[in-house]
Parts: structure tokens; sequence; C-alpha cells
């Protein structure tokens, strides 16, 4: 009980944490053996040391709530604290997200849909009007006639009896009709024209809506 | 022949050093070795042998002729078991039979007192004693000098032994 230190006091908490080694170890347990005074203070501080041990999980569950309370303030100094070198790290991993995901993933996508136009489908809206014939008529027309959609423009004009009678190809807005095709018009038959146009690069750009027509001859 | 120092009341010896002997082995086998009482017992009967043949000749202190017995015996016992190890598996051991009802108790006592601590001791005791930082990364964690942080353990624990006495 005197009041003077024992030198090897302070190596009771690292022998007891298991921080000696070695001879420093061997040192500090020969002397418990031969100090009564730092034997008695080491089995107390091993009493502490094992109840903390075994019950630290418990005795401490409001200290680990507090710690995690702090993180969160931690998290926001962390933030504001940062220096330009780690703002430009940031700004460098951004980078890489956007090219990531603008650059990098659309590749991985499946292929493009292809529109594949249909024969009545147009590519662009262009309304086609078709002139004459666009009523019942008294004889056999020589000429088909449609408003034309400008230059460069291909017509292709397809004339049905319940099928394909005719078809032709031309840049103008007007096509005769072979005499051939007008001797197998026969009256009181139902004839349906239409025309397509066609750019110069051969897209279509323009249907026409398909009219009917007879041929009654004058009574 | 018999050249024994002076005054060795071997009773004595055995009552004061029982415990010393004790502690030593358990931290060195574990307390969960179920043996441990074993070893002791065979050390303190080697020190009555040896001091009765007047092995112990009074160069060193007795405390660490003791110390010394130890030692051996408890490198001698890990050899053996090393070697039972190879030729048998070792019997599961058992949860802690060692820890008694009277230590359980002082035990939950003791934890008692350490819950009704004041924060900033809780603190450096869950620190420094359960998640076992250095005493300068204790320090550095409260923000105080690494002597604060030894003034702080000192004076916990003249508390608790406080505590624990009334």
């Amino acid at each position: 009980m005197s009041m003077k230190r024992c030198m090897f006091e302070d190596q009771i908490d690292s022998y007891l944490l298991n921080k000696l080694e070695g001879q420093e170890k061997e040192s500090f347990e020969e002397h418990y053996f031969n100090c009564p005074s730092c034997f008695r203070q080491m089995e107390e501080r091993d009493a502490l040391i094992s109840t903390i041990r075994h019950r630290g999980a418990w005795l401490f569950k409001d200290e680990a709530a507090s710690e995690q309370r702090n993180w969160v303030p931690a998290w926001k100094r962390a933030l504001s604290s940062f220096t330009p070198r780690q703002w430009a790290t940031v700004g460098v991993a951004a980078a890489a997200l956007l090219l990531v995901v603008f650059g990098v993933l659309p590749q991985f996508r499946g292929p493009a849909p292809q529109f594949v136009l249909s024969e009545t489908e147009v590519v662009r809206g262009e309304s086609l009007t078709l002139m004459s014939p666009i009523i019942d008529v008294k004889s056999v027309p020589t000429f088909f006639e449609w408003k034309s959609l400008g230059q460069e423009v291909e017509y292709k004009i397809s004339l049905y009896n319940g099928e394909l009678l005719w078809s032709a190809v031309t840049r103008d807005s007007r096509i005769a009709v072979p005499e051939e095709i007008r001797q197998r018009m026969l009256p009181s038959q139902r004839f349906a024209w239409q025309v397509r146009a066609f750019s110069a690069r051969g897209t279509l750009i323009a249907v026409s809506s398909k009219v009917q027509f007879q041929i009654n001859p004058a009574e | 022949m018999e050249h024994r120092p002076p005054e060795i009341d071997l009773n004595e010896v055995v009552v004061k050093y029982r415990p010393v002997v004790s502690f030593k082995v358990k931290k060195s086998l574990g307390a969960q070795t179920p043996d441990w009482e074993d070893v002791v017992n065979e050390v303190i009967t080697q020190v009555i042998e040896k001091v009765k043949k007047g092995e112990f000749r009074g160069e060193s202190s007795i405390g660490t002729f003791i110390y010394t017995i130890t030692s051996r015996r408890i490198v001698d016992h890990i050899r053996q078991k090393t070697k039972v190890l190879r030729s048998a598996p070792e019997p599961a051991a058992l949860p802690d039979p060692c820890e008694d009802a009277e230590r359980r108790e002082k035990s939950r006592i003791l934890a008692e007192a350490i819950q009704q601590l004041k924060p900033k001791f809780k603190e450096v005791l869950n620190l420094y004693y359960y998640q076992e930082l250095s005493r300068d990364e204790v320090a550095q964690r409260l923000g105080i000098s690494p002597r604060r942080v030894s003034e702080r353990l000192n004076y916990a624990q003249k508390l608790l032994r406080k505590m624990i006495r009334t």
C-alpha cells in the first residue's frame, strides 16, 4: 500500500491485452511473481478487462449508437473539406460514369429496329392526288393524270380490274394507256388505279388513294 | 547437503504463490483449457519437492524460482498436448467450466458499476479495453493527450473500486 509506484505497473495493461512479447513479457511475468503489489493490481485489472470483454456489447451499446450518429456529420465534413485535387478526382469519376452511360452502354443494346415499308406506307407525308379518271367514264380512258409532286419524282401507276391489269413508270404527271391495255378494259367492269411516287433515290414518298371507276358507254 | 536457505515456510509459499501460478498458467493455456488446474497442482508439487531437495539455493528470489518452474511446466504441457493432438483428436473444450458462480457474480457487479460511470469514463474503457485501441489511438480519437488517457483509465478504476466496496 505504499504510494511509491512500481515501474512495471505501466505494463499491466499491455500484458493483459497480449501486447507484450518475448523478453519484455518474460521480465514482466518474473516481476509479478516477485511483486505482490503488481500482482494484486493485475488481478483487479484482469477482472475488469475480462468483464469488459464478455459484456462489452451490452455495456457499450449506447457508445456504439452514438458513434454511428457522429458518423454522418463526419461524412458531411469530409465532403465540405475536399481539396481541389479531390474535387478533380470526383469530376473525372463523374465524366467516366457519363461516358459509360452514354458512350459504352448504348453499344450493348440490341440492333435498332428495321423499318420495312409496306406497299402503302410512305416516308414523307406528301399527298398524291389523282385527277382523271376519278369517276365513271363513258369511254375507255386514253390517259391517266395526277397532280405533280415536282421535279425528280418517279411515278408508278397500277391499274386493277380485280387483279393487276397494268403497271408502268413515268416521270410525267400523266401517262397514256397503251392500246393493248385499252382493248382489255371492257365496259361494265370495275377498275381501280393508284399511283406511287418515288424520290430520285427510290424512296417511296407518296401513295395516292385507290380510285375506282367504271366504263359506262353512252346509251 | 542440507543447504536450505533460512526460513522457507512451504505452507506460506504455497498459499502465497498458488494464485500467482494459477494466473500465469491460465494466461498461457487459456482458462478454457480444462486441465489448467492439473498443471498448477503439478507446479506446486514440483516446487515443494525441489525446495525439500534443496534445489532452491537462494541465488534468486523464491518468486523467480517458482516462475522458472511454472514456465518450464507450461512449455512441457504444451509439447505433450501437441503430441497427443497428433495421435488423437482433442475432445471439444467445455464452455468455460472454470468460471464459477462466485466469479460470475463479481463480474456482474462490476459490469453494473461500469454501466453507472459517466460517459467520458465509459468511452475510454470501451476504446482501450474493449476495442483494444492503443493509448495513442484513444488519445487521437478523443482529442486528448495520451497522458490524459492513462489518467482517465486510472480514475475510472478508482471509481469502480469505490463503487464495488460500498
